[in-house]
Parts: structure tokens; C-alpha cells; sequence
């Protein structure tokens, strides 16, 4: 049938501008920067090639350190507790409470806000002469002391918290889906067993629901990669350089210290990151649905 | 015996759903409270909850003292305009991947949301230096080609997963009535894809309006949306919190209405169909 080819045809065709915008703008985007950071490019670009040069600066720089180590710490510890509390939240929102839809809709609202709104109210709240610490003094607590905002050894920790409370919603929501798929006869067979709820979530719900942990591991470690508005916002990335990531270690090379090889070897490794958290995931991912 | 456990145990899950919620919902309630406070009143000690003298001069001021309607226009061009471009070109693209699906189908779009995992800082300076030589730097068109690229991926792949539910016979017979492939699209497949439409048309434009990595890096004044407005706001200096808050409320109104209604969709969205 000619027609039918025909028309298999022009839907690729609507099909081909996409990729072929995606495939410029994106991979040939990806290369020259990966191209750009084996160059001594500066201010300018400059395409005579010199070697892992600029990676040796890079691992030589104190500031990308602080940020490279900066998204461990962030990173690890948003994860965690953001996997916590999301299931803690998720068991709570199953156990057939009124309104749930309500809550759960105020759950999810923090990750509708952007960064940007998050970072701010953030920083005011934690801000020793405006926020907790100005109150609780206020209460007749004169010594209590709560400023890890601006404390550079403390302040990553800060972006955490506000991290987990935009990011806590969305694991909510997975696990939730998760614990609704959950077989319900394996909650008569609890039932009948007589073995505490507790116990059932912790020995045998959640062991079942790994593979989605999984999955919101690999979200939120793309996020972390990614985190760069809630730093503007909340930090700057001070005080000083202590609460820098590597995203804005690489925006702040580019622009204000014009060296563009050393932010793209940075970018580089970043991507690399990336692709170590989520190339696993997406190959078991394709392997599982195309069987 | 085994029932008043189950009240007991409804009871407190009430309680402290009540409870996490409200902690949950603070820092938005208290922006929004804060916005209508005097400066003197935003700082008083113990702080005032509800019992304060309302105004709304904060909101007159932030409009006399900066553009901020400049800036909100912006950000309702930039979501509108870069939704609606995503999806003349995602429909078409989801239509092609739902209806005549090959072997390769899957994959494609695995490798489309793949490019939505990677830093965008890896391809900051490239795209950075392009709208420079084109003269793209802090206008309307380049932010919203550049958003616009950036959410495709989402728009094809949730449009995608709309179509794949509109049974394919229905098609089927408007093609043997002799239907053109856009009249099939126009007049068949949008009108039953309606809601998939308008739930992807509602996610693109909350991450569109939220978007601050390229609004931040491209845009400084004539083309800068709310967020980055704010962010230049963002030291408050102890003095301007009431007006920074009511900046940053009317910045997430339109969010907390469109939140309520496509709750579900940015979770869609967002964990990349992990969950529907």
C-alpha cells in the first residue's frame, strides 16, 4: 500500500525538525564545549588544542574543590533525607486521612515554587538578625544561636534545608503511587499474621518499593547537578566561596573571570557526573521495557 | 479492641498530617502575610501573625519604585510564548511517535528526556557566545527559542503519552474517509486530546515561569522575567522585607493557581513518567 508508506513517511518528516534542532543544539553544543575545554581559550574562544591542561588547573583551584566537594555534601545529605521524609510522608498520607487531596496538594506546592521564591524565604527565615535565631531570642532565649547562614562552614547546610523542603513533595508523590500499588493482599496477610504496621512498612512494603527509591535517587541526584538558582538566591555562594557549586563555579568562570576553557573542563566534568548517575539507570530502564 | 486502634491510629495521622502541612505551607503563608505587613510591622518582636495593620501599600510601592509590571509581562510572554511554540512542534512530533511507531520509537524519546537530565551549564557558553553574534543577548526571542528548546523534551514526551490512550481505530476511520493528515490532527486527534493538551500547556508553563538558569545567564533588563527581578532583589537588608515579600507574591500567585489544578501533571512531569 503506497499510501500508507506515504504517510509513514511524512510522519517522520514532522518528526525530523525536532531532532535535528535537539541534535545541533544540543550535542553540537555539548562538543564544542568539550572541544573548548582542551584549549587555552580565555576570555575569547581559541581553537588551538593543548591537552588536559586546563583539567590540571582545574583539580589545582581551591574554589572548584570546595564546589565539587560542596555537591557531595549537599547532594548526599538532600537525598537522604529528602527519600526519608518523602516516604515518612507518604505512609502518613496512606493511612486514610480526611482531606488527603489537600494535603497533598500543600505538599507538592513548594516544588511548584521556583528557586528563586524558595532561596529567598529561606534565607530570611534562617538570617540570624531577621529570622529563627532574631525570635527565638525575642522569647527570652537571649544565648540560643542559629546562624549556620552565615557561617561558611556551616552554610551548605542551610541549602539543604531548603533543598529538602521544596524536593520532599515529589518523592511524596512517588512513593505514594508506589504504596498504592501495593497488592492489597499482602495488607490481609499482615492482617492475619498479626504483624505491627510498623513493622510490615519497614520489613516488607518498602523493600518492595527499591526499584522507585531508585528512581528518586537518580532524580534527585540529577537535580543536585543541576542546583544553581537556589545558591544565587539563597547564598551567592558565600560566605565567601563556602557554599559554591559547581554550576556556578562554571557560570561565574565563564563571565566574570572570562576563562572560558577552565569553566567548559569544569562543565566537562560535571556532565560526566551526570552521566555516571544516570547512564546505569536509563540502560536498565531501556533493557526493561524493550524486553 | 481492633477498631478503636484503627480511630486511634486515623486520629493521629490527622493530627500530624495537620502538622506537616502547616509547616510545609509556612514559609508561603508567611510571604504572603508579610506582603500586606508595614516594614515596622514585618520586623516587630514577638512577630504578628494575623493581628497587624493591613495594607497594600508595599504592593503600590514595588510598582512606583521599579518596573515590575515590565518584568511580569515579560514572564507571561516568555511562558506563553515558549509553551505555545513547544507545542506547534511537539504535536506534530508526538503525533508521528504515538500513531506510526517504529522499533527506534522508545529509544528516541528516552534520548530526547535525556538531554532534559544534563547540566544546562554544559552548553552555556556556546549558546551564550551564539546570542551574542546574533544579538540575542537579553531579548524576548532568543529566552524564548531557549526555553522553549529546553522544555521540548517534557512537551513531546507527555504529549506522547497522551496520544498513546486515544485508541488508534478512531483515526484509522477518519483516514479511510479520506481525511489529509491535518485534517486527521486538526479535527480528530486535538479535540480528544484536549485535556492531555492543556495539562501539558499548564506543566510547560510553571517550569517555563520558574526557569532561572537561562533567564539568570541571558537576560539583564529589557527581556528579564519576575525571577530574575527577584533575585536582583534578593538583600533585603533588614529594610525592605514587606516589599520584597509582596514582590515575590505576586511572582508565585499565578503559581499557586495553576499548582492547584496541575498538581499531578508537574509530578508527570517532573520524575519523567515515573509516575502518572
Amino acid at each position: 500500500m503506497p499510501a500508507l508508506a506515504i504517510r509513514n513517511a511524512s510522519s517522520k518528516a514532522v518528526l525530523l525538525p525536532t531532532v535535528v534542532v535537539m541534535i545541533v543544539c544540543f550535542y553540537g553544543s555539548i562538543l564544542w564545549t568539550i572541544y573548548i575545554s582542551f584549549t587555552r581559550s580565555g576570555m575569547l574562544p581559541s581553537y588551538s588544542l593543548q591537552g588536559v591542561a586546563q583539567y590540571v588547573r582545574l583539580f589545582h583551584t581551591a574554589r572548584w574543590h570546595t564546589a565539587f566537594a560542596n555537591m557531595f555534601i549537599f547532594g548526599g545529605l538532600y537525598i537522604v533525607a529528602a527519600i526519608v521524609l518523602g516516604t515518612l510522608l507518604a505512609i502518613l498520607m496512606d493511612q486514610q486521612i480526611r482531606l488527603e487531596s489537600v494535603f497533598r496538594t500543600i505538599f507538592l506546592y513548594p516544588l511548584a515554587m521556583s528557586f528563586i521564591v524558595t532561596g529567598l524565604a529561606w534565607q530570611w527565615f534562617l538570617n540570624p538578625t531577621m529570622g529563627l535565631q532574631h525570635f527565638v531570642r525575642s522569647l527570652g532565649w537571649e544565648s540560643f544561636t542559629f546562624n549556620w547562614i552565615v557561617d561558611r562552614n556551616y552554610a551548605i547546610y542551610t541549602l539543604v534545608f531548603a533543598a529538602i523542603w521544596h524536593g520532599t513533595g515529589l518523592i511524596m508523590a512517588i512513593m505514594l503511587a508506589g504504596l498504592r500499588g501495593i497488592d492489597s493482599e499482602i495488607w490481609r496477610a499482615v492482617r492475619v499474621e498479626g504483624i505491627p504496621r510498623w513493622r510490615a512498612y519497614l520489613r516488607i512494603v518498602i523493600p518492595m518499593l527499591r526499584p522507585l527509591m531508585v528512581t528518586c535517587v537518580v532524580l534527585l541526584a540529577i537535580d543536585v547537578v543541576k542546583s544553581y538558582d537556589l545558591v544565587i538566591a539563597m547564598t551567592k555562594g558565600g560566605p565567601g566561596t563556602s557554599t559554591d557549586l559547581p554550576a556556578k563555579f562554571v557560570v561565574d568562570m565563564s563571565f566574570e573571570r572570562a576563562n572560558i576553557g577552565l569553566a567548559s573542563a569544569g562543565a566537562v566534568i560535571m556532565l560526566i557526573v551526570v552521566l555516571a548517575a544516570v547512564g546505569p539507570y536509563l540502560y536498565f530502564e531501556l533493557g526493561r521495557k524493550n524486553r | 479492641m481492633a477498631r478503636k486502634r484503627t480511630t486511634t491510629r486515623i486520629v493521629v495521622s490527622t493530627v500530624s498530617a495537620w502538622v506537616v502541612g502547616f509547616i510545609f505551607f509556612f514559609p508561603i503563608l508567611w510571604m504572603i502575610l508579610t506582603s500586606f505587613k508595614t516594614e515596622l510591622d514585618a520586623f516587630s518582636i514577638p512577630p504578628k501573625f494575623l493581628f497587624f495593620h493591613w495594607t497594600t501599600e508595599n504592593y503600590a510601592t514595588v510598582q512606583e519604585r521599579s518596573n515590575y509590571v515590565h518584568h511580569a509581562l515579560n514572564s507571561v510572554i516568555l511562558a506563553g510564548g515558549s509553551t505555545l511554540i513547544a507545542l506547534l512542534i511537539a504535536v506534530p512530533a508526538a503525533y508521528a511517535m504515538a500513531f506510526s511507531p517504529t522499533k527506534r520509537t522508545r529509544g528516541t524519546l528516552m534520548w530526547m528526556l535525556s538531554t532534559k537530565m544534563m547540566p544546562p551549564v554544559g552548553v552555556l557558553v556556546p549558546i551564550y557566545l551564539l546570542f551574542r553574534d546574533f544579538n540575542l543577548l537579553d531579548s524576548r526571542i532568543g529566552l524564548i527559542a531557549v526555553l522553549c528548546l529546553g522544555n521540548l523534551p517534557i512537551v513531546i514526551w507527555m504529549l506522547f503519552t497522551y496520544f498513546k490512550e486515544i485508541p488508534k481505530d478512531i483515526l484509522e476511520a477518519a483516514r479511510m474517509d479520506g481525511a489529509t493528515i491535518g485534517k486527521e490532527m486538526v479535527y480528530i486527534l486535538m479535540p480528544m486530546a484536549v485535556p492531555g493538551i492543556a495539562s501539558t500547556l499548564l506543566l510547560n508553563v510553571i517550569l517555563a515561569w520558574n526557569e532561572a538558569f537561562w533567564t539568570l545567564n541571558l537576560t539583564t533588563s529589557t527581556a528579564a522575567p519576575l525571577t530574575v527581578f527577584i533575585a536582583s532583589y534578593s538583600s533585603p537588608e533588614g529594610l525592605f522585607w514587606a516589599k520584597l515579600s509582596a514582590a515575590s507574591t505576586l511572582a508565585i500567585a499565578p503559581i499557586l493557581i495553576i499548582g492547584w489544578f496541575s498538581q499531578k501533571q508537574l509530578v508527570r512531569g517532573l520524575t519523567f513518567g515515573a509516575v502518572k
